[in-house]
């Protein structure tokens, strides 16, 4: 039969000379090293203030390096110890000392809370004793611990994460500013260099075209000249002309007229009214396109006898008013078509 | 104090990329939220995960101890730290069991004279070590 080999603790607690005091030396050690801003040294410093009255009679040293180690085995073998051999009187003591202990002046560290509210489920103290002990030896109530699976413990105790993110998309927004105005300044060079070059383009398009424009020039100037000799010639040869028919005109004066009137009258008829216009006109009077001059003069007639302003003499006068812009558009649409028709 | 790892399925060791995964496939949003909060920056993640080692060994201590029920240990942090108890028996009883097994080791030693036994069987393993060599000496044995 082969035994396991005895762990440090339990070697410990059998050489100590009083097993409670070490269980509970190795509690309070627990709950020391889940303290923050405390140096090792302090810890045990205070460790040894606590537990002067203690009769364990071994070093502390190997306790707070079982305590450091986080052993689970000998965290629960010394909370069996403890459960078992401490009366009322003591688990009130041990509860004492273990919140002294993990609230010197600082605050209670969130593991801590967990480990006092372990303890004092261990010592079965309940929880309206621990509060008014903890009041009493802290000044201040027992908190419900922070949560930091929550994202506003975070936004709470990390304010700067978001100043700093902040700063940093900026710090990124500006380099990117910096980059976008580099591209700009460099595109814009370009286009510089290219309206350089159009202009440069342009002006020698203007030069060719100058010298285009000052040979067409020379060259209107001598067929303007040409066509001036021309239109002399013809000028000469129309005056000779008019000279002619003023002499037949003088003749046959009398005979011209009467033939002009006759001319005139048969171009009014001839020519076609607007068809738009003629149109709208029979559409006014409720015609289609192509109704005779008796059909318009019949539809005028019973348009005439409906819209009449005397008609709505008894109604309102606006209504008179409307009616008589109404008999207005169809006599002038009748008049119309009488003297196109 | 929530087990988040619980609660996104997926394991305390698992890497930023498997969390992130879990995070983006997570259907409550505000839990979502959270989980991004916290493990989207890894000084975040590493205060998280001390705290949830410490409240994980407590839920464990608890279960040991029949303490998963105490006054002291409701609301978020019982639902989500609370072990089932397994059948590790006490560690008081079981250091009670070996040192009494030690003991009666020691009294059986004592009681048959273990130095005088240690003696006894040393010289007979000499003495057939001397008697095997001579017979090798003399020819005794067909080799």
């Amino acid at each position: 039969m082969s035994i396991a080999r005895f762990s440090p603790f339990e070697l410990l607690l059998l050489k100590s000379r009083s097993q409670v005091d070490t269980a509970t030396l190795l509690l309070l050690a627990w709950v020391l090293v889940h303290r923050q801003h405390v140096s090792e040294g302090q810890r045990r410093r205070r460790l040894a203030q606590v537990t002067a009255q203690f009769r364990h009679g071994h070093e502390l040293g190997p306790v707070m390096s079982i305590a450091r180690s986080q052993d689970l085995q000998a965290i629960q073998l010394a909370a069996e110890v403890v459960r078992k051999e401490c009366g009322t009187e003591r688990s009130l003591s041990v509860i004492h000392q273990a919140i002294t202990v993990a609230t010197d002046d600082g605050e209670l560290s969130l593991a801590n809370h967990y480990i006092l509210r372990f303890l004092a489920d261990l010592l079965s103290i309940a929880p309206m004793t621990l509060n008014t002990l903890f009041k009493e030896l802290t000044g201040t109530p027992l908190a419900i611990p922070e949560d930091p699976s929550r994202d506003a413990y975070w936004q709470a105790h990390d304010p700067d994460y978001h100043a700093r993110k902040a700063r940093e998309a900026e710090a990124a927004e500006q380099y990117h500013q910096q980059a976008n105005a580099r591209a700009e300044q460099q595109q814009q060079q370009k286009e510089r260099r290219h309206q350089q070059k159009q202009q440069k383009q342009q002006e020698k398009q203007q030069r060719q075209e100058q010298a285009r424009q000052a040979r067409e020039q020379e060259q209107q100037r001598q067929r303007d000249q040409t066509r001036q000799q021309e239109q002399e010639r013809q000028q000469q040869q129309q005056q000779r002309e008019q000279a002619e028919r003023e002499r037949r005109r003088s003749r046959d004066h009398s005979s011209q007229q009467r033939s002009r009137q006759q001319d005139s009258r048969r171009q009014q008829r001839a020519s076609p009214p607007p068809p738009d216009r003629t149109t709208r006109a029979l559409s006014v009077l409720g015609l289609t396109p192509g109704a005779t001059r008796v059909e318009v003069r019949h539809a005028y007639r019973r348009m005439a006898q409906l819209h009449h302003p005397d008609r709505f003499y008894s109604e309102s006068e606006q209504q008179v008013a409307l009616a008589s812009a109404r008999f207005q558009r169809i006599k002038n649409a009748y008049d119309y078509l009488m003297q196109t028709y | 104090m929530r087990d988040l790892y619980q609660r996104l399925a997926v394991s305390p060791e698992a890497n930023e990329q498997e969390i992130s995964q879990a995070v983006a496939s997570c259907q409550h949003s505000a839990l979502r939220q959270d989980a991004e909060a916290v493990f989207a920056v890894a000084e975040r993640r590493e205060t998280y995960d001390t705290l949830h080692d410490t409240v994980s060994d407590i839920g464990r201590l608890r279960a040991r101890l029949g303490l998963s029920h105490g006054a002291h240990w409701q609301g978020d942090v019982a639902n989500d730290f609370s072990l089932p108890p397994d059948h590790a028996i006490s560690r008081h009883d079981e250091l009670v069991d070996r040192v009494s097994h030690a003991v009666s080791l020691y009294n059986r030693w004592r009681r048959w004279r273990g130095p005088w036994l240690l003696i006894a069987v040393f010289a007979a393993g000499a003495g057939i070590g001397i008697a095997l060599g001579l017979a090798l000496c003399l020819g005794l044995l067909p080799m």
